[in-house]
């Protein structure tokens, strides 16, 4: 199910916190729970079993570390098993495809696909229950005693498709005991819908922009409009991943949880790294704790540093989808985060800020082309039509029709994706009462005019993707 | 409604809605003098979740239709229960078009949308540009099945090898192409004529461009609805006369004929799928020939009548289907007055049937078929009636391409 849907929406979100709400505080888990299950089955009613075992085993794990893990020995043996299972199983449903291309292109044999459908969620969910496991064996988390308390967490719904990547760590405390309040839940629900006018208003739009400049022919785009593509297709997997978080976030709010924030308005960074600690930060920082500094990070010397961030940065492009092409785009991000380290980091900073956005910008942009293309032949005539090689024009008639179209939401995308928006708040908490009550009714009227809104796009929609099924 | 009656609604619910939420603290928060601010916070989430909670009690209160007379098509059923079709995933999805389908004020959602969008300036709305002078027109999509059209036709046309009929092929442009004027400025524009052209070369059949006819006529009389992605009587005339050219025939003059107006306020698919529900809608008008002794049968419903009309249409959302009672596998016209012997078998879609009132005039018998529909082989039927003496393949470019009826040809 996705969360910008109408069976969601106004079905079984409601019906799920009705029931939240009103049952008492030791059966508010089981009613999550059981909502999450039916979240889960509705798209993938086979691969519920998957979430079963993969939860079972870590639980299990987590238990006999503990009864007989006297010593550091003993429980790495049990983290092992854990860490060992999780990846196999994320390994044989979403790599083993790619596996077998691979090796057919390198030694042309002819193995046959498995044609496995990827389970949602669950390069998400196994990357949760290993927090557990390694938390754990690092005596930072207490073990989880109840199997049904562990799989409510891992099979969240809020957080269980797409993010973000929520520790066992953080919720834990939460897990048992949550406080539930007026506040939460209208933060929460502002949140929410915030989240839902971004991913419906905007990332759609701007994927339906993407979409029509992408379909045209070789040749047909001038360099301006592949590069009004290319803007597009980051605006939409921005508003799309980061409204995903916000709803998360929002729902969580709304259940009684804190959810990590996952981005930081990235499209406003200046340098490269600056990125990387705004864009999907439950995932970056993940792999800082749990692969980047067990390797050592940077304090073993230039070299194994620079053998640190390739590994990193090759598992971050893989774990965003089972191509060459992801894999492409993650060693690209380790080769300018170790040159903007080692070489122009410095000087960088001594550019004006404007240089530095642009900088900043260009390459986020032109890695999302790449990220987008999973076939090489096609990225290679994408990038001609950007570099205008393709014998294409630097300007056409078509990009203003684009333009003209998409007026309407690629403005207001560019504005969001810069902190404008904390800002206004900001300006409006220091008004007086007067002002203060003012903005508060325009953003009633806001709330309820793009809800409107939102649910006419939403009931004729045609166009909601769902961009995370590959992770 | 004033802000003070809001305000009040706004306390009471609230200090109900409030005590069941404080679970643990909140109490203090109770007590802390609420300002302005947020009661009217408290009242936009209120809004808010009475939208969510009113939109599905009504959905289930509502009466269901079945028949969508704006969109024009019959709208999702309830699904049905099935261990298989839970397991795959498809219970879950027809519940989806289900709910998409029977949400409350649907009608009204559509047209927000459109407006929404026509407001911000955008001027191409599911799939139709705004155009200019009152016309909505169907954009062409990128054609993805030329090359497997083409040699389609290709085999349909070996397969009559040695057959006596004479073969032809008229691809129609669409109001997209020969309109192309009016589109809004700057939209792109992909060359129908174009793959047109390729079918043609791959098919190796006589080709039947009435593109040259459309363009020469379409300052004078209107070609296309404005509501609907036909062609109008008009248009069928001009293809008509393209046909005549290249069969050898004597176009009838339309003065020869009588006209008169059947349906008014047509509005047609385009204008459904455009969401855009405030306009005008288009006159049909249809001919006939008073020299013409007709009898036309309908294979399939064995209905048989002396008319090309079914002006019952003219009364229904969908009038274009006066044209040839809308859908039918097969039909065949027999005209006694026809100034030939001449037999012809006509393979076409929808913008055929306002043309056959031109064609019934030459022929003595004309065998209607929709491949869509009929399953049987159109070429064995042909060479089981030897009188068949011409074949006209007739399709609208904007169709042509996810038509899936020309597959049934042979």
């Amino acid at each position: 199910m996705v969360f910008s849907s109408i069976p969601f929406l106004f079905f079984f979100l409601p019906l799920c916190l009705i029931l939240y709400y009103t049952v008492p505080g030791r059966w508010k888990n089981m009613v999550l729970l059981l909502f999450s299950l039916i979240f889960y089955a509705w798209g993938e009613p086979v691969y519920i079993l998957l979430m079963f075992f993969a939860t079972a085993v870590d639980y299990c794990n987590g238990r006999l570390m503990e009864k007989f893990g006297k010593t550091q020995g003993k429980r790495r043996f049990f983290l092992v098993c854990s860490v060992a299972i999780n990846l196999s199983v994320l390994a044989f449903f979403k790599y083993a495809d790619f596996l077998i291309a691979t090796l057919n292109g390198l030694f042309s044999l002819q193995l046959k696909p498995l044609g496995l459908g990827l389970p949602v969620g669950i390069s998400f969910f196994t990357f949760q229950t290993m927090s557990y496991s390694i938390d754990l064996y690092r005596r930072q988390v207490p073990v989880e005693k109840s199997y049904l308390n562990y799989l409510t967490y891992v099979s969240m719904f809020p957080q269980l498709v797409a993010g973000p990547i929520v520790r066992y760590s953080t919720v834990n405390e939460e897990l048992q005991e949550r406080k539930i309040g007026k506040e939460g839940i209208e933060e929460g629900l502002f949140r929410f819908m915030q989240g839902l006018f971004k991913k419906v208003l905007i990332a759609n739009q701007a994927g339906a922009l993407w979409e029509e400049i992408r379909a045209l022919e070789a040749g047909q785009a001038s360099v301006a409009t592949a590069w009004l593509g290319a803007a597009a297709f980051t605006l939409q997997l921005y508003f799309d991943f980061s409204a995903y978080s916000d709803m998360a976030i929002g729902m969580g709010r709304m259940l009684g949880f804190h959810f990590p924030e996952n981005f930081n308005y990235p499209l406003s960074s200046v340098s490269v790294t600056d990125f990387w600690r705004r864009w999907h930060i439950s995932l970056s920082t993940w792999f800082r704790d749990y692969v980047y500094i067990p390797l050592g990070g940077n304090r073993k010397g230039t070299a194994k540093h620079l053998r640190n961030m390739l590994i990193v940065w090759f598992l971050t492009g893989l774990w965003h989808g089972a191509a060459w092409n992801f894999v492409l785009w993650g060693l690209y991000y380790g080769v300018l985060l170790a040159l903007e380290k080692y070489v122009w980091g410095r000087a960088l900073e001594s550019l004006p800020k404007a240089v530095r956005h642009l900088y900043a910008l260009l390459i986020v942009v032109v890695g999302f082309v790449i990220f987008v293309f999973d076939d090489m032949e096609a990225l290679g005539v994408y990038f001609r039509a950007m570099a205008g090689c393709a014998g294409n024009s630097l300007w056409g008639t078509e990009c203003l029709w684009y333009l003209q179209n998409y007026m309407a939401v690629l403005l207001p995308a560019v504005l969001l994706a810069f902190p404008l928006y904390p800002w206004v708040k900001e300006k409006i908490r220091t008004m007086g009462s007067r002002g203060r009550t003012a903005a508060a009714l325009v953003s009633m009227a806001g709330y309820v005019l793009l809800f409107l809104v939102t649910v006419a796009f939403l009931v004729n929609d045609t166009y909601n993707p769902f961009l995370y099924f590959r992770f | 409604m004033s802000i003070d009656i809001v305000n009040g609604i706004s306390n009471a619910v609230n200090y109900n809605i409030g005590q069941k939420w404080m679970e643990g603290t909140g109490e203090q928060r109770m007590k802390e003098q609420e300002t302005g601010e947020k009661k009217i916070r408290t009242l936009t989430a209120l809004l808010l979740m009475g939208i969510t909670l009113l939109l599905p009690v009504l959905f289930l209160a509502m009466d269901k239709k079945e028949f969508s007379e704006n969109e024009n098509r019959y709208l999702a059923k309830f699904p049905i229960w099935g261990l298989e079709r839970i397991k795959e995933g498809e219970y879950m999805e027809d519940l989806e078009s289900y709910l998409a389908d029977h949400f409350p004020f649907r009608d009204f959602f559509m047209e927000m949308k459109t407006k929404a969008e026509m407001w911000t300036g955008k001027k191409e709305i599911n799939g139709i540009y705004m155009a200019k002078d009152g016309y909505l027109i169907e954009e062409y999509e990128k054609p993805e099945n030329t090359e497997r059209i083409g040699q389609i036709l290709k085999t349909f046309a070996q397969e009559l090898e040695g057959q006596n009929a004479e073969l032809r092929l008229m691809l129609v442009p669409t109001a997209v192409s020969v309109y192309r004027e009016k589109l809004p400025d700057y939209a792109p524009v992909r060359n129908q004529m174009e793959t047109a052209r390729m079918i043609y070369e791959i098919s190796g059949i006589e080709p039947v461009d009435c593109s040259g006819d459309l363009e020469a006529q379409k300052e004078k009389v209107e070609l296309y609805y404005r509501t609907d992605h036909h062609w109008t009587t008009m248009g069928a005339y001009a293809g008509y006369q393209a046909y005549c050219r290249a069969a050898g025939l004597e176009a009838v003059a339309l003065e020869e004929m009588t006209s008169r107006t059947a349906a008014e306020d047509f509005r047609g698919t385009v204008y459904s799928k455009s969401g855009d529900y405030g306009r005008k809608g288009d006159e049909i008008i249809i001919y006939t020939n008073p020299s013409d002794k007709l009898k036309v049968e309908y294979a399939d419903t064995g209905e048989v009548t002396d008319s090309l009309y079914n002006l019952e249409y003219a009364d229904m959302k969908d009038k274009y289907s006066l044209f040839l009672d809308n859908l039918h596998s097969l039909i065949e016209i027999t005209n006694e007055t026809a100034d030939s012997d001449r037999e012809l078998v006509l393979i076409k879609d929808s913008y055929a049937n306002s043309m056959v009132p031109f064609l019934v005039h030459h022929y003595k018998r004309i065998y209607v078929f929709d491949t869509r529909y009929y399953k049987q082989g159109v070429s064995s039927f042909i060479k089981e009636h030897p009188g068949v003496t011409d074949v006209l393949l007739l399709y609208n470019m904007n169709t042509l391409d996810s038509d899936l009826g020309i597959r049934g040809v042979y």
